[in-house]
């Protein structure tokens, strides 16, 4: 047993030296707080493909959110029934017919700032373009965009710390939310669109959703589908604005663009873990681990392995993919995967033909909020030459 | 003759093979990928297929002898 909790972990500015500790504790062991932690890509991989021993809906049992999560708070067999309805609702090809709407958006909001030299990428871009491509999907007025970040905002900030009963302003920003969603829900029953929600709600018979599972979607995807796109855009155009070289290799060859995006996935996944519960008695790489036992997969750590990778904490778009665990794996892999790292291209696509050289506003260190279960820059502000301009 | 399968127990649509390898692998309209005609390869294409047996997250794809292992063939559940 370990001593340490993750969040002892001093990440702030670099994750290298904190998952390195992780790792060094073993490939399976056990935490302070008595949680296990997998590490090594073996152990995750085993506890993805044995959804029946890792459970995820006993480790969502006590998230506190008065709806069920779907799918991930779902064991099978009825998870398969989400599934199959939702795969093909974000699917590669869902994903490339929205890609110019998608690819408008984004320019959009670098052309906000491009003319005037400067940029905070999280408050600017990270922060909004998530949520702009969820009401886009979610057939939502744009307009609502901000509305739905601040409330997003406070309730994960709440769910960062933990088991506390949540403050008035939490209650106050999830009721309003869930009434936002249930508007919206009656709406799209009424008057169907051309979207993700509107055809959820028109499956009929014994495929329909109750109204308690299509919000418990809804709010999966607010909670873990936004902030998360939010840490991989700000990570991304971290390792740019610090390499040089490397974004005029982008720039020069567009075709680096995806595995340069897989690597910056790989080592600075925003969501490091996820959570199981045991089953049952389960001997892995050696180690028992009882029933009942809350689990950690340690993605993050997992992505480090050094018999896979020859630089395994470095950035290194030669590196041939090698399959990392950013987006989980088995029957509870991330959804919204496709959709991710499509955004991730059109912003660095979009960034680079507008503003091709930047660099972090002199002086500034960019940290990540920490501890928090997703992992996000505060701030990265950029300063940038303006054409014609005197800078 | 090499040939590709994708063992449908353990991918989960992740999308990378057709990806990573689009003259190998197609994909269907949930997102699962399919390899193309019965998967056989030629010497030409061996080295594109073992990148995309590396890439799997699941490790779902693999580089067999001649028939391949029956019932491999059966699609996502």
């Amino acid at each position: 047993m370990e001593t340490f909790l993750l969040t002892d972990l001093s990440i702030e500015k670099d994750r290298t030296p904190g998952w390195h500790v992780v790792k060094d504790a073993g490939e399976v062991f056990q935490m302070g707080d008595g949680t296990w932690v997998l590490t090594s890509t073996d152990a995750v991989r085993f506890a993805c493909r044995h959804p029946e021993i890792f459970s995820s809906a006993e480790a969502f049992r006590t998230a506190g959110v008065p709806v069920p999560l779907v799918p991930v708070a779902i064991d099978p067999p009825d998870h398969t029934k989400y599934r199959r309805v939702l795969d093909p609702l974000l699917s590669p090809r869902v994903v490339n017919a929205m890609e110019d709407r998608l690819r408008a958006q984004v320019r959009d909001l670098v052309a906000a700032f491009a003319s005037t030299g400067r940029c905070d990428v999280v408050t600017d871009i990270a922060k909004l373009y998530p949520t702009q491509v969820f009401v886009t999907l979610f057939g939502l007025p744009l307009a609502d965009r901000d509305q739905l970040v601040r409330w997003v905002e406070i309730c994960n900030e709440h769910s960062t710390h933990g088991t506390a009963d949540p403050n008035p302003t939490v209650v106050e920003a999830a009721m309003a939310m869930f009434r936002y969603v249930q508007h919206f829900i009656d709406e799209k029953r009424q008057n169907p669109g051309d979207d993700v929600l509107s055809t959820v709600l028109a499956l009929k018979g014994d495929e329909a959703w109750s109204n308690e599972e299509v919000l418990g979607l809804i709010w999966l995807v607010l909670v873990a589908g936004l902030d998360t796109v939010t840490g991989a855009i700000g990570f991304t155009m971290l390792y740019l604005a610090r390499n040089r070289d490397l974004r005029r290799k982008l720039v020069a060859d567009p075709g680096l663009i995806p595995p340069f995006i897989e690597e910056v996935l790989r080592i600075e996944p925003p969501a490091p873990t996820t959570s199981r519960v045991t089953t049952q008695e389960v001997e892995l790489c050696g180690v028992r681990i009882p029933a009942g036992a809350p689990v950690m997969l340690c993605l993050a750590a997992a992505n480090r392995d050094p018999e896979k990778f020859e630089h395994p904490d470095d950035i290194d778009t030669a590196q041939k993919e090698r399959g990392h665990l950013t987006f989980g794996g088995g029957i509870h892999r991330c959804l919204g995967a496709h959709l991710a790292r499509r955004e991730l291209r059109l912003v660095v696509e979009e960034f680079h033909k507008q503003i091709p050289e930047y660099e972090i506003a002199p002086g500034f260190e960019p940290e990540v909020v920490w501890p928090s279960a997703t992992l996000h820059l505060r701030s990265l502000p950029l300063v940038f030459p303006v054409p014609g301009g005197a800078s | 003759m090499k040939r590709l399968v994708i063992d449908y127990q353990l991918c989960s649509g992740n999308g990378r093979c057709f990806v990573v390898a689009p003259e190998l692998f197609t994909d269907d309209d949930r997102g699962y990928g399919h390899v193309i005609g019965d998967g056989s390869i030629g010497d030409d294409h061996l080295e594109l297929a073992r990148r995309a047996v590396i890439a799997c997250p699941e490790q779902a794809i693999a580089i067999t002898d001649d028939q391949g292992p029956p019932g491999s063939e059966d699609g996502p559940s």
